[in-house]
């Protein structure tokens, strides 16, 4: 199977320059392979690094050492060492990063959001809206809402336009931190249906899941972050 | 995780649009801006970002042409072979600055004339780049206003019956209208109350967008900066002291000075 992320002495410390200069090692040493159409699940406690983890695989987050290595376009990219127009370009096509909170930005509808990234991709208007709302339905978000900002929308409503931007057009890679976490059991369960689509279709896969029903149905995978912890 | 504002192939064009090698500016014995370096390329956004007196706004002095550096070389590429804006004549220079590249300045009236109609303002710049069809030129000035959300029947009023935030869009209908490839933005923001900045925000990212704009914005707003810009490069003291994607500074600053500032603000 096709490798899509490779993972090369990731090391990361925070340095904190106006707090008396004190230096928080997270990990150190990390080394792991991801294929197309496997999920990896990053296990460990709270506060482990899982997230910065993922951070860093976004190219988000900087690690003081390591590469790591992105097929895009059929090429291994080292993230770490790639100019920023090259990020983006690996980001618009191939990696997606599905957080739990929505940015919201002013004025912006809900159904423009999840239009945004296939719209990016070329997609024309027509298809890319017939797309997002099929999207948006599929994430039992109330029509009446897909014309309106998401500003005042629940937690739990701006969570599902952020997810069903980030699987309207399913990257080949996908990052996931915590997609669930205020969701009701239904919406859960279609969440879960999408990342599995996905990873069906070919999509790397990497989360961080709490809920362990959700993880357990998730991952093809484990990978416990506190082995990496310790070395740091 | 944020909106992209560049288009889908800007990894694709071969060249830079604009190389920046080692350009100062000195006040006397005061450094403006210091052995800056950086290339643009085509359909970027880069934010300038720093407290006041960093040296923000007189490095895009120099940059735009408006000043000329002490020491460095501003290279522009439009068509052809690149060229150092400041080797041409004054006159072609100033001629570049109404055609190849646009500047919005922070106050509308430095960027407007007070005393010409909006549709004027607008319909100079087609002039300036050689339209001559008066019918065409008033369409596309129509056309223009339109799409900074100013109505149709404005176009005869002077821009000082227009609000601040009015007056903002109709600078940026002007500079737009002759379709450079590069825009300067001083702060474009700045001034205004927050739901005008708003609406100006996203009429920016909209049009950025859809136009495959570069841009270079310089603002102290790191918020205006997350949302408009892919890259950003932090000044102080006249000194770039970080610069890297938009996101990776703002998320994880390494420089003292970038976490200081970061922090400084409830939440971006």
């Amino acid at each position: 199977m096709t490798t899509m992320i490779h993972v090369e002495n990731v090391a990361k410390t925070f340095t904190l320059h106006n707090q008396g200069g004190v230096r928080l090692p997270v990990f150190d040493a990390v080394n792991f392979s991801v294929a197309a159409g496997e999920a990896l699940v990053l296990a460990g406690a709270s506060g482990a690094g899982k997230s910065s983890l993922l951070r860093i695989l976004y190219g988000n987050y900087r690690p003081t050492s390591g590469h790591i290595h992105i097929t895009h376009a059929g090429r291994a990219i080292d993230i770490v060492a790639a100019v920023p127009r090259t990020v983006l370009d690996i980001r618009r096509r191939t990696l997606g990063f599905v957080s739990q909170f929505l940015r919201v930005i002013p004025r912006v509808s809900a159904l423009d959001i999840v239009r945004d990234p296939v719209l990016a991709r070329g997609m024309s208007p027509e298809q890319a809206t017939a797309r997002a709302q099929a999207m948006l339905a599929r994430l039992n978000l109330p029509e009446r809402l897909w014309n309106l900002a998401p500003a005042t929308f629940s937690g739990g409503e701006q969570q599902r336009v952020n997810i069903a931007r980030s699987f309207v057009d399913p990257s080949p890679i996908m990052l996931i931190d915590e997609p669930t976490a205020s969701l009701d059991a239904t919406n859960r369960d279609v969440v879960v249906e999408l990342i599995a689509e996905a990873r069906q279709n070919g999509a790397a896969i990497v989360g961080i899941f709490h809920d362990e029903a959700v993880r357990s149905q998730v991952a093809t995978r484990y990978l416990d972050i506190t082995d990496f912890r310790k070395a740091a | 995780m944020t909106v992209h504002v560049s288009p889908p192939d800007a990894a694709l064009d071969p060249a830079p649009l604009l190389s920046i090698a080692r350009v100062s500016r000195f006040y006397g014995e005061r450094i403006g801006c210091a052995d800056v370096s950086f290339e643009l390329w085509p359909g970027e956004v880069l934010g300038i970002v720093g407290e006041s007196g960093s040296g923000k706004s007189t490095l895009l002095r120099c940059l735009a042409g408006i000043d000329r550096p002490d020491a460095g070389e501003v290279l522009f590429r439009g068509s052809g072979q690149p060229l150092d804006i400041y080797s041409v004549a004054e006159q072609e220079r100033r001629r570049l600055m109404r055609t190849a590249w646009g500047i919005v300045h922070q106050n509308p009236r430095d960027g407007l004339r007070m005393d010409v109609s909006a549709g004027g303002n607008v319909g100079e710049r087609l002039m300036d780049r050689g339209d001559r069809h008066y019918g065409q030129i008033r369409e596309r000035a129509l056309d223009w206003l339109a799409r900074v959300e100013i109505a149709g029947e404005r176009m005869d009023d002077r821009p000082r019956q227009f609000s601040g935030g009015m007056q903002q869009r109709l600078q940026i209908a002007r500079v737009l209208v002759s379709e450079p490839k590069l825009v300067f933005m001083d702060e474009p923001t700045g001034g205004l109350d927050v739901s005008v900045q708003a609406r100006l925000l996203d009429l920016l990212r909209v049009l950025v967008r859809d136009l495959g704009l570069a841009a270079i914005i310089v603002t102290h707003d790191l918020a205006v900066a997350r949302l408009l810009t892919d890259r950003l490069m932090v000044m102080k003291d006249g000194h770039v002291v970080e610069q890297g994607l938009t996101d990776q500074v703002l998320d994880d600053p390494h420089h003292a000075y970038t976490q200081l500032l970061t922090s400084a603000v409830l939440s971006v």
